[in-house]
């Protein structure tokens, strides 16, 4: 007999395996976009802001299941891993349309990529573990999701020759990049501190708004 | 095993045994503890270590064992005719079970609180305290006062009836009713209470002051309680033992087996996939 917690799990998973394919697409078009010097940022930001409500649906159901059914045991690990995932999806996204932005920022209808076969290379990995991702979850495959640990590693290792590369560059050219890295990471320190007062505000007030 | 189910192997069961026993040693402990009522096994090779100053919750579902278990804990078991167990029960490292033990003793030392609210209905709230207390010679006087204060205190029950206690014991709600079988158990001064299902009795109100009670509690002794409810469970006890068919299935840290169960009947149960 099936319990009442089944529908609404059932119901949490069909949006999250909806998410899973609309992310991995996303990147998908994004990085085509990048590599191609397309304009794709309209298409991604629509894909991107779909992504955030879905986590926000995400978020609603979970806590509503949690309400109605005190879950325990796997019932709980799924919840708590589902709304952890839908958040991972949902930047998966983000990422996805910051890529356009870039893009269109700097070398909008041009195709401006250096070290391309660097790059290729990366995004080849980069989709790969997307998708596996997304078709680990859809199988509930423990195997196939840590076999991810291992195309990250090729991932860094790229990064990593990347980085290399670009310290060969001339003194103001080293500088200009790491300067870029830096505000970079300070940019998604700030988006996390958004989120973060996102939270505090849903906590003092019980009312869910965006800051971001 | 006996009606054991079938995802459990020999290899679930060496490992099911060794949960029991990576426990430390505790307050009470319970050796290959079998009972029956007459040709019926009820409970089969319960082997299990009760923490000092814990509550240990007890889960599973009805018929599995569950009370029997915890009243072979104070002798209450051997109260019922035809009924008969195997095994040992140590309270502090002494078989309570050896010839020259006084179950009476053991049942001061392990006290009962029962399902539903039980005060002696012709006595007062005061008397209702003080009743076991008298049985053992106690009498009237200042330190009898003081007990029945201090035991009502610890039921934290003292301050709804400090201004009532001639009042019957009868005559207060359920939760206050339960507190004050608490009380009652606490005046002769337990190491160890046993609460059979001591909230489904009662409202939502009552029962969170009772859970409540149950933690603080823990402070001075060892409580183990029986229940159905599992979210109960999950709220009061450090440590929870899952019975069923009258085996133990698994032990541990309440929040190890209401998140990662080891044994997939615990899952099933916690999740309601039985049947």
């Amino acid at each position: 007999m099936s319990r009442l917690l089944d529908k609404g799990l059932e119901q949490l998973t069909t949006i999250l395996l909806k998410m899973g394919d609309m992310a991995e697409k996303t990147i998908r078009i994004a990085i085509m976009g990048f590599m191609n010097g397309t304009d794709v940022g309209d298409e991604t930001r629509e894909l991107s802001e779909t992504l955030l409500a879905m986590t926000v649906s995400v978020e609603d159901k979970a806590f509503e299941l949690m309400i109605k059914y005190q879950p325990v045991a796997s019932d709980l690990r799924i919840i708590n891993s589902y709304m952890k995932i839908a958040y991972d999806f949902e930047r998966y996204g983000r990422y996805a349309l910051d890529i356009t932005l870039t893009q269109r920022r700097f070398a909008a209808s041009q195709k401006c990529v250096y070290s391309r076969d660097l790059l290729e290379k990366m995004a080849e990995k980069v989709v790969l573990m997307v998708h596996t991702s997304v078709d680990a979850l859809k199988s509930n495959d423990g195997e196939m999701a840590k076999s991810l640990a291992n195309i990250e590693n090729e991932v860094d290792a790229i990064y990593s020759e990347y980085l290399d590369k670009l310290s060969k560059a001339p003194s103001g050219t080293k500088c200009l990049i790491s300067t870029t890295l830096v505000v970079r990471y300070l940019e998604r320190i700030a988006d996390h501190a958004t989120y973060v007062g996102e939270s505090i505000y849903y906590i003092a007030t019980g009312q869910k708004i965006l800051l971001r | 095993m006996a009606g054991e189910d079938k995802e459990m192997n020999s290899s679930d069961m060496a490992e099911k045994v060794c949960v029991g026993q990576q426990m430390p040693a505790g307050k009470m402990q319970s050796i290959q503890l079998s009972a029956w009522f007459g040709a019926k096994q009820a409970l089969t090779d319960i082997s299990l270590t009760i923490r000092a100053s814990s509550v240990t919750a007890i889960i599973g579902p009805s018929g599995c064992g569950k009370s029997t278990f915890i009243r072979c804990l104070n002798r209450m078991h051997e109260l019922v005719p035809g009924a008969k167990m195997s095994g040992q029960v140590l309270l502090d490292g002494k078989n309570i079970y050896a010839n020259e033990v006084d179950p009476v003793l053991i049942r001061r030392k392990v006290g009962m609180v029962f399902q539903k609210p039980n005060p002696f209905p012709t006595m007062s709230i005061y008397d209702n305290v003080a009743a076991g207390l008298r049985l053992t010679g106690m009498k009237k006087g200042k330190s009898l006062d003081e007990v029945v204060k201090h035991s009502l205190e610890q039921a934290t029950l003292w301050d709804e009836v400090k201004d009532d206690l001639k009042k019957s014991g009868a005559s207060i709600s359920g939760g206050q009713q339960q507190r004050l079988c608490i009380a009652r158990a606490i005046a002769l001064e337990p190491e160890v209470i046993l609460m059979d299902e001591p909230c489904s009795a009662l409202d939502p109100i009552a029962t969170a002051k009772i859970e409540e009670l149950i933690v603080s509690l823990k402070r001075n002794y060892t409580v183990v309680i029986v229940t159905h409810n599992m979210q109960q469970a999950a709220r009061v006890s450090d440590f929870t033992a899952f019975l069923y068919l009258g085996q133990l299935i698994e032990y541990g840290e309440t929040k190890n087996v209401f998140e990662n169960p080891k044994r997939e009947l615990t899952e099933k149960y916690l999740t309601g996939k039985f049947g």
